[in-house]
């Protein structure tokens, strides 16, 4: 049988990636066509007919300020947060490979936040933040805990990014151990026995050999950051004063609330080309950095 | 042992699919059904108020034995705009669908049939129209004021509490500075979601107007004036006594409904603006005996502080689209008349619900007291109408505007200003 024909490489590929290709192209591409499709209409979201309107959903959009606000707070939130998570997970996944006692026990309480949902995990701290932290405040007389951070507009972002530590740190922390564990021993004995302090031997052997948990973990943080919803949901609601909503809930708004589905698409569409932007480039520059032991 | 081991591992993941197949169908994960099976014709219903949504699934079984129509009514947590469009979407429309007046207008014309036809529209003077076609069933009456509760008001005046004596605005503040004297720190409540602020107390602005349909159309072309309106500062005057007293007053935003409803159960302070559907938050608690509604004092003379703001709430209509048969229509149908005619579709409503009815020949003596409180309002003709056409981002936008009237970042002005320049940007709304 000739193996260099078009017709035997198509049957090959359909035999091994032809179903996951068809599900793809299923959930993934055709809803995406289909909403590239919806932002050139004036659809509401329920009629039957979606007149078309060509790119007025575009510069409604370029003319749509809360959006460029609410898309602005949310590249400020993330860079503030995926730096803070990747520093906290790090610095965890030093400490639990140290062989601490009990380490596995901590890894798992570490982890654990990242498996409570997003929503449960938003009404958690809310309640800490609107009746613990003010009932410590109150009784102790802090100041700064004695009102709820989640009623000013500084304080809200400020929350978010508390609870976004919170959840991704441990998840983090797990791509973190593994990359130290990959770590090969006796490139570390090398390094000490040619007189590396333990700080040289961090960062000039064993973080470069960690490139690619930097990645991931740069890419999964950036990624998550960008689209967040359902913390932003339940722990601030876009409040006070709308000045917590981020780009996402903006787009649900737009979309379901407003019943301007196009112009909510059209968001969506901006949103995500920024998003990929981002990660892309990322990745591709984390990736050039990647060393091999 | 590992290939028992292999066999329950397969056997459980088996079994993990077979659940994620059964809740995906369901759409999202919010929604729950109630399927009573039952005969041959079956319905769906979607019910949007969450508080009544066991006592109608008890009914939906109650009704299918009965009658032998298979009743599955469903429940969801989003938006009824959000969930209905998912539902249209996937081509699954409900035979009768519990919306909002909004909704009514905004689908009727697509996909809901006229019911001027039957029997319970002479009834009832709060069904919605759609042009010259009946489309919307009113389900009950729900109107807006200010809460009080009177056993605490009464344990510091010493003397029985009748709301009409405070109707103007002086009244009503020598009477909160009563309270405080009396040792009510701060005797107020008020709720800082948007949908109370902008949906409920600042539509009381445009509702309160003299034509309210000439004012709005004025504020969508620039014409009308909120600031200098003599009706808007009459609202907000009362808001801003409401302001003064708040317990929360340190920190409004932060104040938690759930917090402030309980503190009016139990009569740590005496008065809270909301409606009648806040019963269902104020009975989960140790709630005193004497609570209801008054209209908002004010100082203006026009006969608006007799009354409260509301009238017809929630509407069921029914789908006009090939998915639903004619027979499942026509159960929908009786379904409607069994409420409105049947002794047990009636004790359904006013007492298994607790909603103030919508129609002249049901009675309703069971009521909580805010419901008795609308009804009594309602009977002598006292509700001064909702404004239906809001658009639909009016609640939010105006919402974040009177949080920071409310937490004292914004004054009068800049809060009137803000009002004109939204509705001055914004498209007209169809009506």
């Amino acid at each position: 049988m000739k193996k260099n024909t078009l017709s035997y490489k198509c049957q090959q590929y359909a035999m091994f990636a032809g179903v996951s290709t068809a599900a793809f192209v299923a959930v993934v591409i055709l809803p995406f066509v289909y909403g590239l499709y919806l932002t050139f209409t004036s659809w509401d979201g329920v009629s039957k007919n979606k007149p078309f309107v060509g790119l007025s959903n575009y510069t409604a959009t370029f003319s749509d300020t809360a959006f460029w606000q609410a898309l602005g707070r949310t590249v400020i939130y993330s860079a503030i947060s995926v730096i803070l998570v990747n520093v906290v997970a790090f610095a965890l996944a030093y400490l639990v490979t140290r062989g601490v006692k009990g380490q596995n026990f901590f890894r798992a309480g570490f982890f654990i936040p990242n498996l409570i949902g997003g929503i449960v995990l938003g009404y958690v701290w809310k309640f800490v933040f609107n009746r613990a932290f003010v009932a410590l405040g109150t009784s102790f007389s802090i100041g700064a805990l004695s009102t709820s951070w989640l009623a000013t507009t500084g304080g809200a972002m400020l929350c978010l990014i508390i609870v976004s530590v919170w959840q991704y740190a441990g998840y983090m922390m797990l791509i973190y151990v593994a990359g130290f564990m990959s770590v090969p021993k006796d490139l570390i004995e090398a390094a000490q026995i040619d007189g590396c302090t333990p700080n040289q031997t961090m960062f000039h052997v064993t973080v470069p050999l960690m490139t690619s948990s930097f990645v991931q973990c740069l890419f999964l943080t950036i990624t998550r950051c960008f689209m967040v919803y359902d913390v932003n949901l339940s722990l601030t609601k876009g409040e006070p004063f709308n000045t917590s909503v981020m780009a996402a809930m903006h787009v649900y708004n737009q979309a379901f609330t407003y019943k301007k589905y196009g112009v909510g698409q059209a968001e969506a569409l901006i949103l995500f080309i920024v998003c990929a932007v981002v990660g892309v480039t990322q990745v591709y520059i984390g990736k050039k950095a990647e060393v091999a032991a | 042992m590992k290939k028992c081991s292999a066999l329950i591992l397969a056997l459980l993941m088996a079994l993990s699919l077979a659940a994620c197949g059964g809740g995906g169908d369901g759409g999202a994960a919010s929604d729950a059904a109630q399927d009573s099976g039952g005969g041959s014709v079956k319905i769906t219903i979607f019910n949007s108020k969450s508080e009544i949504q066991s006592q109608f699934e008890e009914m939906a079984a109650e009704y299918s034995k009965a009658t032998g129509v298979g009743v599955e009514v469903y429940f969801s947590s989003d938006t009824v705009a959000a969930h209905m469009a998912t539902r249209y979407a996937s081509n699954d429309p409900y035979t009768l669908a519990m919306v909002d007046a909004k909704d009514v207008y905004s689908l009727g014309a697509e996909h809901a049939i006229d019911m001027s036809g039957e029997d319970w529209v002479a009834n009832t003077q709060y069904a919605v129209s759609v042009g010259d076609q009946v489309m919307g069933f009113p389900v009950c009456v729900e109107a807006r004021g200010v809460m009080y509760n009177a056993d605490a008001i009464e344990a510091i005046t010493g003397t029985p509490f009748v709301p009409s004596d405070y109707a103007t605005l002086d009244a009503f503040k020598g009477l909160l500075e009563t309270l405080v004297a009396g040792g009510m720190e701060a005797p107020v409540g008020i709720m800082k979601e948007d949908w109370s602020l902008a949906g409920h107390f600042l539509a009381e602005t445009y509702e309160e107007q003299p034509d309210v349909f000439a004012y709005v159309d004025g504020l969508y072309a620039g014409t009308s004036t909120v600031a200098d309106n003599e009706k808007f500062n009459s609202l907000m005057d009362f808001f801003d006594v409401m302001k003064q007293y708040n317990y929360a007053a340190a920190s409004p935003i932060a104040a938690e409904r759930e917090v402030s409803e309980q503190k009016l159960a139990e009569g740590e302070i005496a008065f809270m603006f909301g409606g009648n559907w806040d019963w269902s938050m104020i009975n989960a608690y140790d709630y005193s005996e004497h609570l209801g509604m008054m209209p908002v004092p004010q100082n203006l003379d026009d006969g608006d502080n007799q009354k409260l703001v509301g009238g017809g709430s929630k509407f069921f209509f029914i789908d006009s689209s090939e998915y639903t048969s004619d027979e499942q229509r026509q159960a929908a149908k009786d379904f409607l008349n069994w409420l409105v005619f049947n002794e047990d579709g009636n004790k359904f409503l006013t007492e298994d619900c607790a909603l103030v009815p919508a129609f002249s020949n049901i009675a309703a003596e069971n009521l909580d007291p805010l419901g008795a409180s609308v009804k009594a309002y309602a009977d002598a003709g006292n509700l001064i109408d909702n404004y239906n056409y809001l658009p639909d981002d009016h609640y939010s936008m105006m919402g974040a505007e009177m949080q920071k009237y409310l937490a004292g970042q914004e004054d009068r002005a800049a809060l009137a200003a803000a009002i004109e320049q939204y509705w001055a940007s914004t498209t007209p709304v169809a009506r």
